[in-house]
């Protein structure tokens, strides 16, 4: 009965859905309604208008910064989502940083020396793909998700209080906001030059601030991003 | 009908992961499998509104030296690239929803949940 | 060629969604789930959007991947 239900559902949900995008536009053709207005602007604009080669990276920070700005908001409030729901009957920080990690599982030494060796070559490739966001694929999401997972290899080889022990708590918990700091600056920087909150310069010869404006961002979403997955993963672990 | 879903086959095989998804969220028991099917039914979207973006024969839409149109469209590309920011989050909250399910019932059976109200 | 490329790689994406929802070891099929959300970063460098594709490759199959590992570790490995 209830296997016939869910095979009745799927049939409703697939039909429709199957009917209707077989009457979508063929896949790939250049005339499609989703390509001709918009993107064909930013395409043509979006590199000596946004300040960034890279269109995408133009139209997440620049031509539609307000939405990127709301969701560094999101991640920084899923983190404290994970804090309420995992820390609610713990005393707080006091005991996350003093009590000692009580599984240490031995590590074999050839996960060990290969994360060692990888390790500098890592963290230069995160840099490398935050800074370069606006000239190639890549940008602050990226980095910051590489560096998260730099941080999480460090934590399995010596871990949690030493990995810990790398940032202090006190630099720590600036960085968690580093994101939505970022974006507010740089919004405020315009709200005050322009006269509108994350307004970017627009003319030829401000180019090169509305570029160092992009990579301040990048930075920002970067390390903010990297600061908050390795706080989740460290809550969830020792929980 | 057939024909058109050949051309449109990106579009298809979205819909086709999207059940897939949706069977697996509706039949399975397990809190963590629900989630693992919820995160298919989400990738199964990105793909389908990334395949919207895409140009026969276009490029990445990074300008620069030897980039020569037609490019790929940016937008649906810059909305999905938030959109997976925003999935993981999700996810480190359902999944610290879950291990505190865990402490709290010893289970994260949906039934078994269920049945201890 | 490029067509025969595109239908292998969907048919791949097909195939692991239905490993990951027939594996009752939730622990492989985290794994699959990975393997999956990296054909779909193949695709879609395929298609001409490496940056979603970047993101995929270090969110999706990476990021994901682990704080599902550390749920599982936290609760039970089988599924009943």
């Amino acid at each position: 009965m209830k296997r016939a239900l869910t095979v009745l559902l799927l049939v409703v949900v697939a039909i429709p859905l199957l009917y209707a995008v077989a009457q979508l536009p063929p896949h790939g053709s250049p005339t499609s309604p989703a390509y001709t207005h918009v993107s064909a602007y930013y395409l043509e604009h979006g590199p000596e208008e946004a300040g960034a080669e890279n269109v995408v990276t133009d139209v997440i920070l620049n031509y539609r910064g307000f939405d990127t700005n709301g969701e560094v908001t999101v991640i920084f409030t899923s983190l404290a989502a994970v804090f309420a729901v995992l820390l609610g009957s713990r005393k707080g920080d006091e005991r996350l940083s003093e009590e000692p990690t009580a599984h240490q599982s031995p590590v074999s030494d050839v996960v060990s020396f290969i994360v060692r060796l990888l390790a500098p070559f890592i963290a230069m490739f995160a840099i490398y793909v935050i800074l370069n966001g606006h000239i190639s694929p890549g940008g602050g999401f990226q980095g910051g998700a590489i560096i998260a997972a730099l941080v999480i290899v460090t934590t399995i080889i010596v871990g949690r209080k030493q990995a810990e022990a790398m940032v202090p708590i006190r630099i720590r918990r600036v960085l968690h906001v580093a994101a939505p700091l970022a974006f507010v600056s740089v919004g405020i920087a315009g709200l005050i030059m322009f006269g509108n909150y994350l307004e970017f310069p627009k003319t030829e010869s401000l180019m090169w601030l509305a570029t160092i404006w992009l990579i301040i961002v990048e930075i920002g979403i970067g390390v903010g991003g990297a600061a908050i997955v390795a706080t989740i993963y460290w809550t969830m672990g020792d929980e | 009908m057939i024909d058109l879903l050949w051309t449109n086959l990106d579009y298809a095989a979205s819909v086709i992961l999207f059940c897939i998804g949706l069977y697996c969220v509706v039949t399975k028991n397990n809190l963590i499998k629900k989630f693992i099917g919820l995160n298919i039914m989400e990738t199964a979207v990105f793909a389908f509104i990334v395949a919207l973006g895409v140009v026969e024969g276009g490029d990445a839409p990074i300008m620069g030296v030897g980039a020569s149109a037609p490019f790929t469209n940016p937008i649906p590309q810059a909305l999905i690239l938030t959109g997976i920011v925003v999935a993981v989050s999700t996810t480190s909250i359902a999944l610290s929803l879950i291990i505190r399910i865990y402490q709290h019932c010893g289970t994260i059976e949906a039934d078994e949940l269920r049945e201890m109200e | 060629m490029s067509r025969v490329f595109d239908i292998t790689l969907l048919l791949l994406l097909i195939a692991c969604a239905l490993a990951v929802i027939h594996t009752k070891d939730l622990l492989g099929a985290v794994v699959i789930f990975s393997t999956y959300s990296l054909v779909m970063c193949l695709i879609w460098q395929h298609r001409g959007a490496p940056d979603v594709a970047m993101t995929e490759a270090a969110v999706g199959a990476g990021v994901t991947t682990v704080l599902f590992l550390v749920a599982i570790s936290k609760t039970v490995r089988k599924e009943k």
